[in-house]
């Protein structure tokens, strides 16, 4: 920042006489991340925040996802900024349970958009009845597949699981593995355990299995287990996907050795890189399970939050309103090509997975965030290292189970 | 006479200044320090605070004060009559000083702070006023270790690590016995086994990472070569089928562990291969002249001749081996990252893991771990500091 001498003159005498806060006009805000498309959308929004308020001085941080993690941890108490990006759920409950984030349930009831455009994703960013950030965008999971694969074989997108296991049995039946998938870094295995529970018992078990409402060893999450043991034991998922991350395990599914792909929509990016053309991909929710369920998605979103540390808590109020906004929202998504959480702004029409994500999403009858996002940190890496060794060895079932109902007893004290 | 009386007073002035000067920088430095720390408030009791953007420079300004006070005092002190009369005793504690605070700070201090972690649980967060939000559970965290399958795995990894990881000197050795020779281009074959060496640990993990992979590693291929064939598949790209699985080392719980500690055996034995060339410069030749004489070779040779000369180098060989087995920690995090399902992991990675790794931040149960690691490590140095306590008090 930059004053004249004539102005420091000025603020020395007016300061003597008044105490006004210095900082009125600085807004700092922190970011996470640098890839490219992400990038370019966030400095977008902050230029035509700055054209909009051209009496803010906004200052930006933006840093590496994986430090942003390690550092939000020390710079929410130490040297907060005013606005900080991170993760709604179980992801930002330790920050709120630490008195770390504000509470801005008054900008939600006050906000026309956030008041009115925003209810499916508004659950996530709630914590004891209060809400504490505003999401900037989210995604749609689903099953990505080999559109040339299934015309050839004559398989038709699957409704039910019937149908999921009997399209896999004629894709083993001609030499290709039904799923990819890599489970080196244990979450894409959550994801698939995440769709086979909700559909086979609903949003509610998965709220309260995430919650430590219910026992692993419940019959409900058997039967999940069941389910998903029927696809492990016929070989549905490529063999040695315990070495993969998500990104090698593009790699067979480019080829043409395996079919389908459980997976958030930030892959598409990835099958474009690995030579797919995207004529030959296409996009179905994960079919039905236990009929009559109410279809919940995974949509895992990313939000901005203000620090109670904060300096400028009134700047920072405005930005989030900024950020809500549907034109906002609108072109940040289509930059980075994702989904919008406000249910007024505009999509990108010629993008057929963003269309198909919207609709599945936004007929969704509820949005989960994501097994590692919903359920606490410490419980979520032992679970997914259960998943992982399930999909090895599925005769270990009854132990897995068991260990994780001994580390819920002791994650939810 | 008067010349160098002036010599001296002129000097003494000097001096005198000197002292004066470091006398007044020292009391700024202190009082700015105590009472103008904060930036913020001394330059709204100035008026000033348009200047000073109080995000920045405070810990920098902190820290310049704090490095003139520290030199401000030193001065003054080399200048006390009491230091010059005890120069001698005194003057090796000054230089300590600086290494002893930063031992001090930087690992005396987070010992104790980390054992007394482990008696809470705790996510690792302070609230908003700085205030932390750990919650004391006396022995929880122990009592959890003891029924934590996970901290048994690792433990017993820890153990493989420290057997199998002793594998790298017999095999250092005879790789130096072999390449003590002298033929031409000796010096090339050395540098080349010493190769392995040089290159950083996560580049051998990254390298051993593809070898072992069951597609396109050169395991993968050597597999292939006996077991499987090439054939079209749906789409009409080239895939490979096997009769017989290839191995995945490192995604099976019972191969990965075994894969990593022989990828970390590729520039161990390297550095044992090395320690023992030096010493086999020194072995004395009129001894080996003499067992020659008297009808050693071979075998009987090395093991009472030449063995015995190595004894230092195999100390040192042992040393290090036993640290490097200690600090597996890079190998395992870039070549598996503990998994399959935590199948990996050592305690020193395991404790990386709950604490500080993909935010599962049980700081707590991670400092237990760290707890009992630093007691299974205490054993070990305090019977390296004995040995070599007593090897100089031998030597003296």
């Amino acid at each position: 920042m930059k004053f004249s001498f004539k102005s420091v003159l000025l603020g020395t005498v007016a300061s003597a006489f008044m105490s006004v806060s210095a900082f009125a006009g600085d807004l700092v805000i922190n970011f996470d991340d640098l890839n490219p498309g992400p990038k370019k959308a966030f400095e977008e929004a902050i230029e035509d925040f700055k054209k909009a308020n051209p009496d803010i001085n906004v200052t930006v941080n933006n840093t590496d996802r994986e430090a942003h993690k390690t550092a939000i941890r020390n710079f929410l108490t130490n040297d907060a900024p005013d606005i900080t990006s991170w993760y709604p759920g179980n992801r930002m409950a330790p920050f709120v349970d630490a008195g770390l984030f504000e509470d801005i349930t008054d900008l939600w009831e006050s906000d026309p958009n956030l008041k009115d455009k925003f209810a499916a994703i508004k659950p996530t960013m709630t914590r004891d009845g209060k809400q504490w950030g505003v999401p900037y965008t989210f995604y749609q999971w689903g099953i990505y597949y080999r559109k040339d694969i299934f015309d050839k074989l004559g398989i038709a997108e699957p409704q039910t699981w019937d149908e999921l296991i009997a399209a896999s049995e004629l894709l083993k039946e001609n030499g290709v593995t039904p799923f990819t998938i890599g489970t080196k870094f244990l979450w894409t295995a959550a994801g698939v355990f995440d769709y086979i529970n909700l559909r086979t018992n609903g949003y509610e078990v998965h709220n309260d299995l995430t919650a430590g409402k219910i026992k692993y060893t419940d019959p409900r999450i058997r039967k999940t287990m069941e389910n998903w043991k029927q696809l492990i034991d016929m070989g549905a998922f490529v063999p040695n996907h315990a070495t993969m991350s998500w990104q090698d395990a593009i790699a067979p599914f480019a080829n043409g050795d395996a079919a389908m792909y459980v997976m958030g929509n930030f892959s598409v990016d990835g099958y474009k890189t690995a030579g797919i053309d995207l004529d030959n991909v296409d996009f179905f929710p994960f079919p039905e399970i236990t009929p009559g369920i109410p279809r919940a998605e995974e949509a895992p979103a990313d939000a901005f939050f203000i620090p109670a540390n904060a300096k400028n808590k009134e700047d920072a109020r405005k930005f989030l309103a900024f950020v809500a906004q549907p034109d906002t929202l609108a072109k940040w998504n289509a930059t980075i090509g994702q989904l919008p959480p406000n249910s007024a702004s505009e999509i990108n029409q010629d993008d057929k997975f963003i269309v198909q994500g919207f609709d599945t999403v936004s007929n969704a009858a509820g949005l989960a965030q994501f097994y590692d996002r919903d359920a606490p940190a410490a419980m979520a890496k032992a679970g997914m290292e259960g998943f992982q060794q399930f999909m090895l060895d599925t005769s270990k079932m009854d132990e897995i189970l068991e260990r994780l109902d001994v580390v819920q007893s002791e994650v939810y004290k | 006479m008067t010349i160098e009386n002036t010599m001296v007073s002129h000097r003494n002035e000097t001096q005198m200044g000197m002292v004066a000067f470091a006398g007044a920088a020292l009391a700024v430095c202190l009082i700015c320090l105590f009472y103008l720390v904060d930036i913020e408030s001394t330059a709204s009791i100035l008026g000033i605070e348009q200047l000073v953007d109080a995000r920045v420079p405070n810990f920098f300004i902190r820290l310049v004060l704090l490095i003139g006070a520290l030199v401000s005092a030193f001065i003054l002190i080399i200048n006390t009559a009491f230091y010059k009369r005890n120069r001698i005793v005194l003057a090796p504690w000054i230089f300590l000083s600086v290494g002893l605070t930063f031992f001090i700070v930087y690992v005396i201090i987070p010992i104790f702070t980390s054992i007394s972690y482990s008696f809470t649980r705790w996510n690792g967060l302070r609230r908003a006023d700085g205030s932390s939000t750990a919650e004391w559970i006396g022995l929880e965290n122990y009592r959890m270790l003891m029924e934590d399958p996970n901290f048994y795995t690792s433990l017993w990894n820890n153990l493989l690590w420290l057997v199998l990881f002793m594998l790298a000197i017999p095999i250092g050795l005879g790789i130096a016995l072999f390449l003590n020779q002298t033929v031409t281009g000796i010096r090339i074959y050395k540098s080349l086994f010493f190769f392995p060496f040089v290159i950083s640990q996560v580049v051998v993990g990254l390298i051993f990472g593809w070898f072992y992979e069951p597609t396109f590693g050169m395991v993968g291929e050597i597999w292939g070569f006996f077991f499987c064939t090439e054939e079209t598949n749906i789409v009409g790209n080239v895939r490979t089928v096997c009769s017989v699985d290839p191995p995945h080392i490192l995604g099976e719980a019972k191969y990965a562990t075994y894969g990593i500690i022989v990828a970390g055996l590729w520039p161990q034995i390297a550095y044992c291969m090395i320690l023992y060339l030096t010493g086999l410069n020194n072995v004395s030749p009129d001894q080996i002249e003499a067992g020659r004489l008297d009808g050693a070779k071979g075998w009987k040779m090395l093991r009472h001749v030449i063995l015995p000369q190595l004894w230092p180098a195999t100390f040192l060989a042992v040393v290090v081996t036993v640290i490097g087995a200690l600090r597996s920690f890079d190998m395992i995090a870039t070549m598996t990252s503990g998994g399959p399902f935590g199948s990996t992991n050592v305690l020193a990675y395991y404790m990386y893991d709950q604490a500080i790794g993909e935010g599962v931040g049980r700081y707590g149960y991670g400092s237990a771990i760290a707890t009992v690691l630093f007691a299974i490590m205490l054993v070990y140095i305090s019977y390296f500091l004995w040995q070599m306590y007593k090897d100089e008090r031998e030597g003296r």
